[in-house]
């Protein structure tokens, strides 16, 4: 027999007025998919490459209905994937302690904020895109890089702290 | 630059559902009236599209009833495809699969297919007069075919079976060319 359970439609399935009109997800792998994986390649070498997409995108996955709005969502999948390669090359790193650390391409390197953020260490760079580019709030920014939302808050908050001791010294 | 391999498009999606990080999961699938896009929510199928409606348009749909993080996966709706394809081609009796009517904001009009879903299986046809009198509102006629042109999971919920009382087939939101193929299909196209 056929079930019907949802008799009034739940109020938490549908998104809330205020948050933005995002794309079905899967809009985005299918445009996006294939020059993120050349992304991935560039940054983990053909070995790796699609495992670390496939966690990045489930990473963004579980960050994107937090997102507060659409606008440059292939960027932030950019940025997502970068810091996953990130991650999984420090990973393996632990294992293979002879690697050297990727060299990473910043996309999106030409504004002031892009200026302000470069003397910074990458993981410090891309907390603060997240939080502040993306405008994630710190669960949002801890899916992304896949840590706790304290972690996500010390992050970036380190990141302020150094970016301002920088600037004021 | 080489496309994304369908191994990691696969393990994506299912590690999505796993995760319960998807709000709907969709896929497209070929049968005998034309391609489909079939879109299923946490609680049943709640969207089934012809090859004429936009994907685009489908699936935004749904994401902006449901949620925006639809994945894609034909392994996870293995069991829908399989009952649509065997339904399509003849074979089995009923097209026994849950049905969540989410995407229905009217009330009436949701009540309306629920009954039509519940009631009316294969090989029987109803009249929009009757289909309303089944629903509590036998002057209804007009609101049930409204209820009907706007299903958004044909097939499923039966609408093809749907006639109207003075004779004929009468209209279908998939195109009569395909209500009569199903209606045929179940041996109860009317002379």
């Amino acid at each position: 027999m056929p079930r019907y359970t949802g008799v009034t439609p739940s109020a938490s399935l549908r998104s809330s007025p205020a948050s933005p009109r995002l794309p079905p997800f899967w809009s985005l792998v299918e445009a996006h998919g294939e020059e993120l994986l050349a992304h991935a390649r560039r940054l983990s070498g053909p070995d790796h490459a699609e495992d670390v997409l496939q966690d990045a995108l489930l990473r963004a996955l579980r960050a994107y209905p937090r997102l507060r709005h659409a606008d440059h969502l292939r960027a932030w999948l950019y940025r997502v994937t970068t810091t996953t390669a990130i991650d999984a090359h420090r990973s393996r790193r632990r294992e293979l302690p002879v690697e050297e650390v990727p060299a990473v391409a910043v996309e999106d390197d030409r504004d002031d904020f892009e200026a302000l953020i470069a003397p910074l260490p990458e993981t410090s760079r891309v907390a603060l895109r997240l939080r502040f580019v993306d405008d994630l709030d710190y669960e949002g920014v801890a899916d992304a890089l896949g840590c706790s939302p304290v972690a996500a808050r010390q992050r970036v908050s380190t990141a302020v702290r150094s970016l301002r001791e920088r600037h004021l010294a | 630059m080489t496309p994304l391999p369908d191994s990691l498009l696969d393990s994506l999606a299912s590690a999505a559902v796993r995760e319960g990080l998807a709000d709907a999961v969709f896929t497209r699938l070929d049968t005998p009236i034309g391609r489909l896009l079939v879109v299923q929510g946490p609680r049943g199928l709640v969207r089934i599209g012809f090859a004429e409606e936009p994907e685009d348009a489908v699936l935004a749909q749904v994401a902006g009833r449901l949620g925006p993080r639809l994945v894609a996966s034909d392994r996870e709706l293995g069991p829908v495809r399989d009952a649509l394809s065997a339904y399509l081609e003849g074979e089995g009796d009923r097209l026994d699969l849950p049905v969540d009517l989410e995407m229905v904001a009217a009330p009436f009009r949701r009540h309306v297919l629920e009954t039509l879903h519940r009631e009316v299986g294969r090989g029987e046809v109803v009249t929009y007069g009757a289909l309303a009198e089944r629903s509590g509102n036998p002057r209804a006629a007009r609101a049930v075919g409204t209820a009907c042109a706007r299903n958004p999971v044909p097939l499923v919920v039966p609408c093809h079976r749907v006639l109207p009382g003075s004779g004929g087939i009468g209209a279908y939101g998939g195109g009569v060319a395909r209500k009569r193929v199903l209606l045929a299909l179940e041996g109860a196209l009317p002379d």
